[in-house]
C-alpha cells in the first residue's frame, strides 16, 4: 500500500482539523501529510482528490452480522463487505444470534471469523442470557473479553427489576447498557406504526408510547442505580426526544442514536404494503422526524447508527404482517445522511463526522481515532456531493431489503484505509 | 356503463369512483332483472376463475363461486388455509404456481392484511379482494350499499350507524368509504376498546348508545363480534357487551323507519336478538341475494375492462 491522495479534505474534529492538503499512505500507516506537495514516486499510486474528504474511520454501533445461526440472511465475511462498500472501517455486531452472545465463546467464535478482515468487528452482547430477560449474561467476563457493550436488541428487557439488577451488576466496571425500547405488551403483532396509516391499513399500531414508557422506565432506573451508563437503540418518537433531552439536562449519563430511515421517511411510505419499509422501531411521522432533526442539531442524539438488519429474499415472499422486520443500511447510511442532513438541513460536515465517527467511540469509550503521521491508518474517504441513485445488484450485503433502493443521494463512501488495507467502494 | 374504466383489481373501496359504484349497481341490477337460471351469462366464458381462501370462510366463498358459475367461468378452489405453508413453500411461491395455470382472475379471501395487493403485484392478473385481515371488504360493502339503494332509492341525507367491532372489522373500514362516496352520512358506535385511536382520516362521529344510534340512523349496519380476532380481556365479559351495545328487539322496533342489515354470519344473542331476524325491515336475506349479483358485476366489468385494455 502506497498512496497519496492529492489535495484532500482532511476533518478531524477531535484534532480541530479542517483543511486541504496532501495525505500519503504507506503500508497501513499514515506517512505524511502535508500542505506542501509530497514527491511522488514511481511504485506510488495517485488519486486527485480535491473532491473528496477524509475523516477517521466512520463506526456503525448497530449492525446486525447474523452469524452464528442465521448465516442464509448474512455472514461476518458480507457484512464486514457491505460495511467496508459503505464507508465503516468499524462495527459492532448485536448479540440476537443463535446461540445468542450472551458467553465467552461465541465472543471468540466471531473473533476469529473477523480476523485479518478490512473491518474491525466489536460485539455487543446480551444483557440477559439468550436474551429471555431473566437472568443476567456474565457481563464481567463478557466486557473483560472486549465487548464493547450490552443489550437484548430485537427485544426489550421488559422486567424493571431484571433491568434494575442489570445496572447494579454494571457498576464495577461503568458498563454500557443498551436498550431496545419497546413494551412489548402494547405492541404484540404490530406491523406498521399506530397512526392513521395503520388504522387504513387495517394492521395493528405500535404506539409513540410503547417506547416512550420503557425510556421513562430506565432513565428512573440508571438514575436510582447511581447515574449509571445508558444507551438508547433507535431512538423514533419525538415524546422520546423529549425525554432525552430532559434527562441530559439533569446531568444522567444517557446516549441515543438514531437510524437514516426514521429521519429519512414517514410511515405514508407503506401506502401498498411495501415491505421494504417494515422495520421495528416502525417509520414514524413527520413531527418525529423534525424533532428528530432538531434533536441532532442540538446535541440530544448523539449518533447515527444504521441497524442493519439483513433477511434473505425468500423469507420476505410471505404476507406483509409475517414479513420479518428490518432493513439493512451499511451500505446506504452515508448517502442518506449527507443527502438528508448535510445537503438538506445543512449540517456541518464537522458535525456530521461527530455523529459517525467521533460520538460512537465516545459513547462506548473506545479510543477516537488519530490522524497523524505514523499513526496506524483508519480512515474513510467520502465524495460529499457526488451524485448517485442507489442499486441493489451493487451491495455486498447478502441481503437486498432496503428502503433506500433507487433513491437519489447526493455524498457517496469512496474508499476506507483501515487494518492495513485499502478497499474502494463499488456503490 | 360497460364504459367505466376500472382498475384491473378491487382491492380498496377506495379503488372505486362514484362512477364506477354506479356502473357496478347498473350492471347489478341488469343480471337481476335477466337472470334466467336455465340460462347462464357469457361473460366469463373461457375465464379461469382462482377462488383463493385461505381464511375459512363458507358465505362470501359460495357467493363469489355461484356468481363465477352463473358468468360461466371455469372456477379454481384453493382448500382453505394454509396447505402450502405447512409444506415449507412462501406465500408468493404457491401464488406463482397457480399463476402458472393460467389464471386470469383471482378472488381473494386471507387473514392477512395487503395480501390481493401482493397477488396483483406477482402475478399483474385481475385481483378481486374476498376480505383481507383487518383491512378492506369492498363487494360487501358495495352489496350493503345496493341493499340501501333498493329500499330507500337515494343516498342524499341518508343517515348509516355501524355498531359493533369497528377496530377489527373490514366491513367497517369498506363501508365507511362507499356509503360516504354515495352521500349518506356515516356515524359509528362500538366499546372504546373495539374503536381505533386514530378516527382522523375518516373525521367521523361517535354514538355513546344504541338508543341514540336507533334514534339517529335510517339504517343500522351492525357489525359480528369478532371472537375469533379478539385478544384476550378487550371486553370485560360477553354479558357486559350484550348489555350495553346488543341491538335488542325493544330498542329497535321502537320506530318504525329504520333498516337493519349485517354482513353475517349473526352471533344471534349476542350483537343482534335474534327476534330481528323476522322483521320486514331486517335486510339480512336481501343482502345475501344482492351479494351473488354485486359480485357478478364486479368480475364482469373488470373482465370486460381487462379484455378493453388488451
Amino acid at each position: 500500500m502506497n498512496i497519496l491522495f492529492e489535495n484532500i479534505r482532511l476533518i478531524d474534529p477531535v484534532q480541530k482539523i479542517d483543511k486541504v492538503l496532501n495525505l500519503h499512505i504507506l503500508d497501513g500507516k499514515i506517512h505524511k501529510i502535508s500542505e506542501e506537495a509530497i514527491k511522488k514516486t514511481d511504485d506510488m499510486q495517485i488519486i486527485e482528490a480535491s473532491h473528496l474528504v477524509a475523516a477517521p474511520g466512520f463506526i456503525d454501533m448497530h449492525v446486525h452480522l447474523r452469524d452464528p445461526g442465521f448465516s442464509a440472511k448474512e455472514t461476518i465475511a458480507t457484512g464486514v463487505a457491505a460495511a467496508a462498500n459503505g464507508g465503516f472501517t468499524e462495527l459492532v455486531c448485536m448479540p440476537n444470534t443463535s446461540p445468542a452472545i450472551d458467553s465467552l465463546p461465541i465472543v471468540y467464535y466471531i473473533n476469529k471469523k473477523a480476523e485479518n478482515l478490512p473491518v474491525t468487528v466489536k460485539i455487543a452482547a446480551t444483557i440477559t442470557k439468550d436474551r429471555e430477560g431473566l437472568n443476567l449474561s456474565p457481563m464481567l467476563e463478557l466486557n473483560e473479553a472486549g465487548v464493547v457493550y450490552f443489550t437484548d436488541d430485537g427485544s426489550c428487557v421488559c422486567s424493571a427489576e431484571v433491568m434494575k439488577r442489570a445496572f447494579n451488576f454494571a457498576t464495577p466496571n461503568d458498563l454500557l447498557l443498551a436498550q431496545h425500547c419497546e413494551e412489548h405488551s402494547l405492541t404484540k403483532n404490530f406491523s406498521v406504526n399506530e397512526s392513521e396509516t395503520s388504522i387504513k391499513l387495517g394492521l395493528k399500531g405500535y404506539p409513540n408510547i410503547a417506547e416512550e414508557i420503557i425510556i421513562q422506565r430506565d432513565l428512573k432506573l440508571s438514575e436510582y442505580t447511581g447515574n449509571r451508563r445508558y444507551h438508547i437503540q433507535h431512538i423514533s418518537t419525538r415524546g422520546a426526544v423529549d425525554l432525552v433531552r430532559d434527562a441530559k439536562n439533569k446531568g444522567l449519563r444517557v446516549s441515543t442514536e438514531v437510524t437514516p430511515h426514521h429521519i429519512y421517511f414517514t410511515d405514508e411510505k407503506i401506502q401498498s404494503y411495501d415491505i421494504n419499509f417494515k422495520m421495528n422501531p416502525p417509520l414514524r411521522q413527520q413531527e418525529d422526524i423534525d424533532a428528530i432533526i432538531a434533536g441532532i442539531k442540538d446535541g440530544t442524539i448523539d449518533c447515527i447508527a444504521s441497524d442493519h438488519a439483513p433477511h434473505s429474499q425468500y423469507e420476505r415472499d410471505v404476507e406483509f404482517e409475517n414479513v420479518p422486520n428490518g432493513v439493512i443500511g451499511l451500505e446506504t447510511t452515508l448517502g442518506a445522511v449527507l443527502t438528508k442532513l448535510h445537503h438538506q438541513e445543512k449540517i456541518e460536515l464537522n458535525k456530521i463526522i461527530e455523529l459517525l465517527a467521533i460520538n460512537p467511540r465516545k459513547i462506548m469509550k473506545m479510543e477516537q481515532v488519530k490522524i497523524a503521521e505514523n499513526e496506524t491508518a483508519n480512515l474513510t474517504i467520502f465524495a460529499p456531493n457526488e451524485e448517485w441513485i442507489v442499486k441493489k445488484e451493487k451491495f455486498k450485503s447478502k441481503a437486498i431489503n432496503s428502503p433506500f433502493i433507487d433513491e437519489k443521494f447526493i455524498g457517496k463512501p469512496k474508499f476506507i484505509i483501515n487494518n492495513n488495507k485499502f478497499i474502494t467502494s463499488e456503490l | 356503463m360497460d364504459n367505466v374504466l376500472f382498475k384491473p383489481y378491487l382491492h380498496s373501496a377506495e379503488d372505486l369512483t362514484l362512477e364506477q359504484v354506479n356502473a357496478i349497481f347498473d350492471k347489478a341490477q341488469f343480471f337481476i332483472d335477466n337472470y334466467n337460471p336455465k340460462e347462464k351469462f357469457k361473460d366469463l366464458l373461457g375465464v379461469t376463475v382462482a377462488l383463493a381462501f385461505f381464511e375459512p370462510s363458507t358465505r362470501t366463498r359460495l357467493s363469489f363461486e355461484l356468481a363465477a358459475k352463473h358468468l360461466s367461468a371455469d372456477i379454481l378452489i384453493f382448500k382453505s388455509i394454509g396447505s402450502s405453508i405447512v409444506k415449507g413453500e412462501s406465500f408468493v411461491d404457491t401464488i406463482r404456481t397457480t399463476d402458472a395455470m393460467n389464471v386470469k382472475m383471482y378472488v381473494v379471501r386471507s387473514v392477512f392484511a395487503g395480501v390481493p395487493q401482493l397477488i396483483t403485484q406477482k402475478t399483474g392478473k385481475i385481483v378481486i379482494n374476498a376480505g383481507d385481515g383487518k383491512h378492506e371488504h369492498p363487494t360487501q360493502a358495495l352489496l350493503d350499499a345496493l341493499t340501501l339503494k333498493q329500499h330507500y332509492k337515494t343516498f342524499a341525507g341518508l343517515k348509516v350507524c355501524i355498531v359493533g367491532d369497528v377496530l377489527h372489522s373490514r366491513v367497517a373500514r369498506s363501508n365507511i368509504t362507499i356509503l360516504r362516496l354515495l352521500g349518506a352520512e356515516v356515524r359509528l358506535i362500538a366499546p372504546g376498546t373495539l374503536l381505533p385511536r386514530y378516527l382522523k382520516p375518516w373525521n367521523i362521529e361517535i354514538l355513546e348508545t344504541i338508543d341514540e344510534a336507533i334514534d339517529w340512523a335510517d339504517a343500522l349496519i351492525v357489525l359480528r363480534l369478532q371472537k375469533e380476532r379478539m385478544e384476550n380481556g378487550v371486553l370485560p365479559s360477553l354479558s357486559e357487551f350484550v348489555k350495553f351495545y346488543q341491538v335488542t328487539y325493544e330498542k329497535f322496533t321502537k320506530k318504525d323507519k329504520i333498516v337493519l342489515l349485517h354482513p353475517g354470519p349473526v352471533n344471534y344473542g349476542i350483537e343482534l336478538d335474534y327476534k330481528l331476524s323476522d322483521l320486514s325491515n331486517c335486510l339480512i336475506n336481501k343482502q345475501v341475494t344482492n351479494g351473488v349479483f354485486i359480485r357478478m358485476a364486479v368480475m364482469s366489468l373488470l373482465q370486460n375492462n381487462s379484455v378493453k385494455c388488451e
